[in-house]
């Protein structure tokens, strides 16, 4: 039995070659008994037979083997088949998960930009504002004159298209470099006009210190449309756009 | 190949030492100079199926380990031809090419 344990466990080619090494041992013995024997001439009945016997067992036991050993050899043929098919199968499988891997990052993808879009949609809706409440604020902005300014403009009037002092201290700006002192108000383009700073030449006639000259310095047609307020309002905007409204509707229907 | 199984057939059908031992031992007998000759024969057939038995391929295992092996190979070849099966039954997209 244990033997056959350990003949179970070696490998086809260790067993061939081991009964091939007792056949070469066992045919020698027996070769050199019988070559002894006869120069002695003193026959070994019985020793001889034993190894005779072995030899004839070990001899079949090796034709066994190498019959076992031709099925390996069958067998391993199909073992090679088999493993080509696997190496293909494995190819196949990468191919598939390389496939898998492009769609899920196209998907990921897809998916954040998805999202992204949801929030954007989601901040505008918080945020939303009436058309009406940014056309007032536009009515706002053109009165007084901050974006344009008017048409018969000079240096010295103090209409002007960019944001007066008092209207930057108000915005964001001014908050953050926290301009709290009230101090440096005095500097305003009409103080400095007030302050007879400008040429003199400049000084004498604009045409918001008396109406009629403006109206006179203007097309007919354009008179009323630049709404020749006087600086001063500003402050009370909100007011002024409801006028001012009300005015170039006014004025457009005088002018036809 | 068919070269190699050819000889393989051949050196299974005729793998026996005991012909010429037997050989060997009548001309022992006869008392015959051709002695020297059967030895000779004896040790090139040994030494030819020493190289014969390292060249044979699969036998680097014994019977059963090999089937094993075997068995194991059947097995993955069935899982892959099973998950690939399962992959293709999947419902796929047309991937659109970036352009």
């Amino acid at each position: 039995k244990k033997v056959n344990m350990a003949a179970a466990e070696k490998s086809t080619k260790e067993r061939l070659l081991s009964v091939l090494d007792d056949l070469e041992v066992l045919s020698r013995e027996l070769i050199e008994m019988l070559a002894l024997s006869r120069s002695q001439k003193m026959p070994q009945p019985g020793e001889d037979t034993q190894i005779l016997e072995l030899l004839v067992q070990r001899d079949k036991e090796f034709q066994e083997l190498m019959e076992v050993a031709q099925q390996q050899g069958k067998v391993h043929q199909e073992m090679q088949l088999l493993e080509k098919e696997v190496e293909k199968r494995d190819s196949d499988i990468q191919q598939l998960q390389k496939q898998l891997k492009e769609a899920e990052h196209i998907l990921a993808t897809a998916v954040y930009q998805a999202k992204e879009k949801l929030k954007s949609i989601e901040r505008a809706r918080k945020g939303s504002i009436s058309s009406e409440e940014i056309i007032k604020y536009a009515h706002r902005i053109s009165a007084s004159n901050a974006v344009c300014a008017p048409l018969n403009w000079v240096p010295g009037d103090p209409r002007r298209p960019y944001p007066t002092d008092l209207e930057m201290r108000s915005g964001m700006l001014g908050h953050m470099a926290n301009l709290s002192t009230n101090g440096v108000n005095g500097h305003l383009p009409g103080d400095a006009l007030a302050a007879g700073r400008l040429p003199d030449v400049l000084t004498p006639h604009y045409p918001w210190q008396s109406s009629d000259v403006s109206v006179g310095m203007l097309p007919p047609h354009h008179g009323n449309d630049f709404g020749l307020e006087p600086p001063g309002h500003n402050k009370e905007n909100e007011d002024d756009v409801e006028a001012m409204s009300t005015d170039s509707s006014s004025s457009s229907s005088d002018s036809d | 190949m068919a070269t190699a199984q050819a000889k393989l057939d051949k050196e299974s059908d005729d793998c026996s030492l005991l012909p010429l031992v037997h050989d060997i031992i009548k001309c022992m007998d006869k008392d015959n100079q051709d002695v020297l000759q059967e030895l000779g024969k004896l040790k090139a057939k040994i030494q030819e199926a020493r190289e014969q038995i390292s060249n044979m391929p699969g036998i680097d295992s014994s019977p059963l380990e090999q089937q094993q092996q075997l068995a194991t190979l059947r097995e993955q070849v069935r899982t892959k031809n099973q998950l690939l099966q399962k992959y293709k039954s999947l419902c796929m997209f047309d991937v659109p090419k970036a352009s």
